[in-house]
């Protein structure tokens, strides 16, 4: 759990930022969270980020999103879910609404195309270390471990959210009478 | 705008694997089904959504203020997330109150270390159009991973990126 609860203003400033930093999606996102919020707040911990993810992702709807709701909600209840959503949303609305009244469009030129490719590039790099991240707060033991090579081979296969659910139906089933294990 | 709102509504409700996941079913409706933009218009609009900060579904935004103005834009943007926000509130709270429950928590313990598998296939999909490109650009991508293990800003890393691969694009494209 963490050790600081953020007041209401706090939080909604936090992830009003976090909005308008969360460029390249999912796997960036999750590699600024796990920066600003754990390792430089230290509101939550990345088992945190790990659990949001894991309860988000068979869910429908953006999923980064999602675990800024669901870590808004840990923080500070149902306000705190719904201030974060409203606040990460609101610099990308602004944006967009500006872009689509000014009917901006993007140049197709040769700079805006390697722009693009750059931006690929580094987002790859980005979710990888977000994984790796992850991989070292999730899966704790050579069981979790191999719950997770065996998701991440199924999931060429199969949709998420099956794989997702019953995983955790397979965990609750297996170790439910008992404590603590790894 | 009642139907600007249920469609989106329905858009977030299906989302099923993520925002990119659902980008051909707003295609489907807001091109195919109702003729609100050009498919041109539908293509800006998503170069825009991946180019801004938060999640692609922002086209949301984007969808709404070409067909009803701002108060269409507010209201795609608030429908489209509706759904998902309220889910994920409501898992968070469901997972407040089954706290200390051993069966949630080893629910939450394999269903993690699941969903941090499946980051894998999303980095397949991702390194794909990379290799595409020139495989040896997955070096930079690499680098990229070991500066930011170091302590490099994701943001910042982003926008070196973006220049470098803009630079590269003047240079010899």
């Amino acid at each position: 759990m963490p050790p600081g609860r953020p007041g209401l203003a706090a939080l909604a400033r936090a992830f009003l930022r976090l909005g308008a930093l969360a460029f390249g999606g999912l796997g960036a996102a999750l590699a600024l969270f796990q920066r600003d919020l754990a390792d430089g707040r230290g509101w939550v911990s990345q088992r945190d980020i790990g659990e949001a993810l894991a309860f988000v992702k068979p869910l429908p709807g953006s999923t980064m999103l999602q675990v800024a709701v669901f870590l808004g909600g840990r923080l500070r209840g149902g306000p705190g879910a719904l201030i974060a959503g409203l606040a990460f949303i609101a610099p990308a609305a602004a944006l967009m609404t500006a872009a689509a009244a000014l009917a901006v469009s993007l140049p197709d030129a040769p700079w805006a195309r390697g722009a693009v490719g750059g931006i690929q590039v580094a987002v790859a790099g980005l979710l990888a270390s977000a994984m790796w991240r992850l991989a070292r707060s999730e899966a704790g033991g050579r069981v979790l471990t191999l719950v997770l090579a065996a998701a991440c081979a199924l999931g060429f296969f199969l949709p998420a959210a099956l794989i997702v659910i019953g995983a955790g139906a397979a965990g609750a089933a297996g170790r439910g009478g008992r404590g603590a294990d790894g | 705008m009642v139907e600007l709102a249920l469609r989106f509504l329905l858009v977030g409700a299906l989302a099923f694997g993520g925002g990119q996941a659902a980008l051909p079913l707003v295609e489907r409706i807001t091109v195919a089904e109702t003729g609100w933009l050009s498919s041109r218009d539908f293509a800006t609009g998503v170069g825009l959504a991946n180019a801004t900060p938060g999640p692609v579904l922002i086209l949301a935004a984007y969808v709404g203020y070409r067909v009803a103005g701002l108060a269409g834009a507010l209201t795609a943007t608030l429908a489209v997330f509706a759904v998902p926000v309220l889910l994920s509130a409501l898992s968070v709270r469901l997972v407040g109150r089954w706290r200390g429950s051993a069966r949630l928590e080893a629910f939450g313990r394999y269903a993690g270390a699941a969903a941090v598998g499946l980051l894998g296939v999303t980095l397949a999909a991702l390194a794909r159009p990379v290799w595409d490109l020139h495989p040896a650009l997955l070096l930079l991508s690499a680098a990229v991973l070991l500066a930011e293990r170091r302590g490099a800003s994701p943001v910042l890393l982003l926008a070196a990126a973006a220049l470098a691969g803009a630079a590269w694009g003047a240079v010899l494209g």
